[in-house]
């Protein structure tokens, strides 16, 4: 029997290894690089990481797309320069007559106007709307009408179904115009909070709307066939406009001196009209019940034919060929492209190795021919071999990027401590007690540079940052005695918070405080979604935080500390520093535009130290020497298309 | 066997559901958002439309729908890879764990009881003692060690075995091995206990004193009965092995289900975390219940006791 046994686990055993085997893959691509983490979505309106940027911008094409060495815009699907209208306001882009889509197809202003909207509309757009809302006329309006509607569509929509609201949906049903109709429904009796009012008193009309035994769909069916009607009317006002194939006009809303770099970002790319066969509809309308406009994420699949859809078609110098999910993804060279018969690398594999360790030991074994990120425990000793010339074929990047603290500029307490912080002379005391310099050289080694300036400095043509504070304790101490705890005296716990990937940096701030002021320093290291959760309700004193530059412009980082932006984390809020970022939006000299620019950043690096910025990183990646074409630069943009392998 | 069979599928059934209930309620309790994932924060009106999307406004609601599809075998979309469905996520990584865990099983069990029955039958000798610390060794050194050692040694300095990976031949021998070693190593105690107990009790005295060959005796009727518990410990372990090897998937850039598991979590990628759970958990209700009805087909008499 126990032979028996063994006889049909071998039978087993050959049939799956013969499966796996007949299974197996083609040749090897003539370039192969490793993607770490494999790529999290190919769809350009929803990508923020900066490998899904690669593979995108190498099989799409927008209006303009970077140089490699220099990373000035230069031409991309669109003739260069555009027109520009003397005010700054207008752009006027001439499509390439010799733009074409992977089957052929012209590229048209029409294409271009579909992505862009892909990339402002609720369900499809995520992480960078505010590229257009802060720039394109009229986008920030329009984008405003349609959250609204469909934060009032979906409460309506769950109301219809005999489901309840939450406190956030009756927010949005008291905002939309339907509400006074429904108030008369139910004689007025709807308990109505004020605007200011807190979760409870939402929680509660939440409670009434949905016993209110009215009649849901017909409230329902109002809002939804509104808003089809003026659903594109609405969008004709947006500053965007295709007026024939081969043109594509942006209105500015504010002069944007950074358009054409701007424009070479994913979310501004065309899209083949072929996905409009894969678009979700409700009731015959282009957008769902909640009103969101949703395509099948199968889309960026280029073997997917549902509803008779072509697979993944892209404008770019490359085509996606085949994409397994965290193996492997094969780029091939588009015949249709204009570049493609200058293109020497016609195939490029990009490989998955989730441990890094394991993509470094392949590019050792020869594997593979580029590795765009090493961010292992031992990257100082990579790091070392890159700047002493060991290893030729590793290179440090000096990324756009800055790594700073968030000091909590606006509760009065944390987890029922006081927060200290919301003092101006304690976060500059803070501030002043660290030794930067011992960090980068001491604790990291990797060759970071110190960061005394928001702005990571000579990255931004035109734009030099202030020069920021350097390491004073005396002034330090002082400063701590100022706001009432001298030496320390009277200042409860401070705490910091980070994620595990901080811990040396972290502890090393921690001593640098405790010897250097005198404060005890309690260290909370949380794992990275309830870390970015905890920074992001302002739930710390002091939290680390960074940020990777979007475009090429200083704003790119000094917008992040403006009023009620999104993004800022330490809730930092200064009037002063508002306005002068709002005079630099309008100003149409460059020079002044950058002074204003800079007084704006020396408000935060030299007086009010909202955050403490500590190094710009220095990314390790490595090059093998046979592979030409491939330039180390600061946005680590590494398009294929100029690469030549000489093996 | 049939009612075995059936009430142990019942059984199976709730079980799973009792898991699947239970991990909703973690799921929907765990800090963190789902929907953010770059640097920058999400703004509310999105994320409330996100939610909508998803049924994830409405916990009720979203525990229903999502039960639903999971009936169906559908489980819907996943939050960290917008492009695929949780179902082609599953489908891609499964079979390779599968594979994996089965080829470090059969692995075990080829050298695992030889090597138990060897030390059984020599007990005292130079192998018995150098398989025993051999054992121990297994059981102890976690997998990311041993694996990272063959890693070195094969394919960095020896470059006779890829790095990592996966998709050909090549890239199965060395993780199958390190996941197959605790297992093996187990196996190999079990084999032996349960033969030295079988060496000694009658029938073998019986077979031997009716002049069977020793050889026969050993690996035929003493066998039979020392495999047993190593047969109870295969149900389980085959679960473990396809489903729990994350580490090695680690370690050697397997691309298999692990690495979900975990990073869904990690992520908060609520329909992931919980088709990654249900399908870990429907196997190794699956494996128990295998091992069950292979026990009742080596030795029949264990049907009337289960």
């Amino acid at each position: 029997m126990v032979r028996n046994l063994f006889f049909i686990c071998g039978a087993l055993l050959a049939t799956t290894l013969s499966i796996y085997i007949f299974s197996s893959t083609e040749p090897r691509a003539d370039f192969t690089y490793v993607n770490p983490s494999g790529i999290h979505t190919l769809d350009p309106a929803r990508m923020s990481w900066t490998q899904d940027f690669r593979v995108a911008l190498n099989i799409w094409e927008g209006l303009t797309t970077w140089h490699p060495q220099t990373l000035e815009p230069i031409e991309g699907a669109a003739l260069f320069p555009p027109g520009v209208s003397d005010d700054g306001l207008t752009y006027r882009f001439a499509i390439r007559e010799d733009a074409r889509w992977s089957n052929g197809d012209p590229v048209t202003a029409r294409d271009f106007l579909r992505g862009w909207r892909r990339g402002m509309e609720p369900g499809t757009a995520t992480d960078y709307t505010f590229l257009f809302t802060e720039n394109v006329a009229g986008a920030g309006e329009y984008v405003q009408w349609r959250r609204e509607a469909v934060g009032g569509l979906t409460a309506l929509a769950r109301l219809r179904d005999g489901w309840g609201v939450s406190g956030e949906q009756a927010k949005a049903i008291v905002r939309n115009p339907v509400f006074e109709q429904i108030e008369t429904a139910v004689d007025g009796t709807l308990f109505k909070p004020a605007k200011n009012d807190g979760n409870e008193a939402w929680e509660r009309i939440a409670t009434e709307l949905g016993e209110a035994g009215v009649d849901w769909s017909s409230f329902y069916n109002r809002v939804f066939e509104t808003h089809i009607l003026e659903f594109d009317t609405r969008f004709d006002a947006v500053g965007l406009k295709a007026p024939d194939d081969q043109t594509f006009v942006i209105q500015l809303k504010r002069p944007c001196p950074y358009l054409l770099d701007l424009i070479a970002l994913p979310i501004f790319l065309p899209c083949h009209e072929s996905i409009e066969l894969l678009r979700e509809r409700y009731r015959g309308a282009p957008i769902t019940a909640e009103g969101l406009v949703v395509y099948d994420p199968q889309w960026t699949k280029p073997d997917y034919h549902r509803n008779d859809y072509p697979g993944l078609l892209t404008n770019g110098p490359y085509r996606l060929s085949d994409w397994t999910f965290k193996r492997r993804a094969r780029l091939t060279v588009n015949p249709h492209h204009r570049m493609a018969r200058t293109v020497t690398c016609r195939t490029v594999d990009m490989a998955v190795y989730d441990n890094i360790s394991a993509s470094i030991m392949a590019y050792e074994a020869g594997d593979v021919d580029f590795l765009p990120a090493m961010d292992v425990p031992y990257d100082h000793e990579i790091a070392r071999l890159a700047r002493s010339g060991e290893r030729p074929d590793f290179h440090l990047c000096h990324v756009s990027a800055t790594y700073f603290l968030n000091f909590n500029c606006v509760s009065k307490s944390v987890d029922g401590r006081k927060n200290p912080f919301t003092d101006r002379r304690m976060r500059k005391a803070f501030a002043l007690a660290v030794d930067k310099q011992r960090i980068v050289d001491k604790v990291l080694t990797r060759g970071d540079r110190v960061a005394y300036s928001f702005v990571p400095p000579n990255t931004i043509p035109g734009y030099q940052p202030p020069a920021g504070l350097s390491m004073d304790v005396d002034q330090a101490r002082r400063l701590l005695g100022e706001a009432g705890y001298p030496d320390g005296t009277g200042l409860g716990p401070v705490e910091l918070l980070y994620t595990p990937s901080d811990e040396r940096v972290c502890q090393a701030l921690a001593r640098m405080w405790e010897q250097a002021l005198g404060v005890r320093v309690e260290l909370r290291s949380k794992e990275s979604k309830t870390f970015a959760e905890d920074k992001a309700n302002h739930r710390y004193m002091i939290a680390r935080g960074n940020w990777y530059a979007d475009y090429n412009d200083p704003t790119t980082f000094l917008d992040c500390l403006g009023t009620g932006n999104g993004n800022n984390d330490s809730g930092y809020s200064n009037p002063r520093y508002d306005a002068i970022l709002a005079e630099a939006n309008t100003a149409c000299n460059p020079k002044r535009r950058s002074a204003l620019l800079r007084q704006a950043e020396s408000i935060i690096v030299e007086k009010d130290l909202p955050i403490l910025p500590i190094l710009h990183y220095a990314t390790p990646i490595a090059i093998k020497p046979h592979v030409k074409g491939l330039y180390v630069n600061g946005r680590l943009w590494f398009p294929f298309r100029y690469v030549k392998v000489e093996r | 066997m049939i009612a075995l069979i059936v009430r142990r599928l019942l059984l199976g059934i709730v079980t799973v559901a009792c898991i699947y209930a239970l991990t909703f309620v973690m799921v929907i309790s765990l800090p963190g958002n789902p929907f953010q994932q770059g640097q920058h924060n999400i703004p509310p009106e999105a994320e409330m439309a996100l939610r909508a999307r998803y049924s994830m406004d409405n916990n009720w609601l979203y525990f229903q729908e999502f039960l639903a599809g999971a009936v169906r075998l559908d489980f819907g979309p996943t939050f960290t890879y917008n492009d695929w469905t949780c179902n082609q996520i599953i489908a891609s990584a499964l079979p390779v764990s599968i594979l994996l865990g089965f080829l470090a099983i059969m692995i075990a069990v080829l050298i695992g009881v030889p090597v138990g029955v060897l030390s059984a039958v020599k007990r005292g000798s130079w192998f018995d003692v150098s398989s025993l610390s051999l054992v121990l060794l297994g059981i102890s050194v976690p997998t990311f060690v041993t694996g990272s050692a063959l890693l070195i040694v094969f394919a960095v300095c020896l470059q006779v075995a890829p790095v990592g990976g996966w998709g050909t031949l090549g890239h199965l021998p060395l993780p199958a091995l390190t996941l197959s070693l605790p297992f093996m190593a187990y196996i190999a105690r079990l084999t032996r206990t349960g033969m030295l107990d079988a060496l000694g009790s009658d029938f073998v005295r019986t077979a031997l004193a009716k002049g069977a060959s020793p050889r026969a005796v050993v690996w035929k009727h003493a066998l039979k009965v020392a495999f047993l518990p190593v047969l109870s410990f295969l149900g389980p372990a085959a679960a473990q092995a396809m489903t729990g090897s994350f580490v090695v998937e680690k370690v050697f850039g397997v691309p298999g289900i692990g690495q979900h598991f975990v990073n869904a979590a990690l992520n908060r990628d609520a329909g992931l975390i919980m088709s990654t759970v249900l399908v870990f958990s429907t196997l190794l209700v699956a494996f128990n219940l295998i091992v069950d009805v292979l026990y009742t087909w080596i030795d029949p008499r264990i049907s009337e006791s289960v």
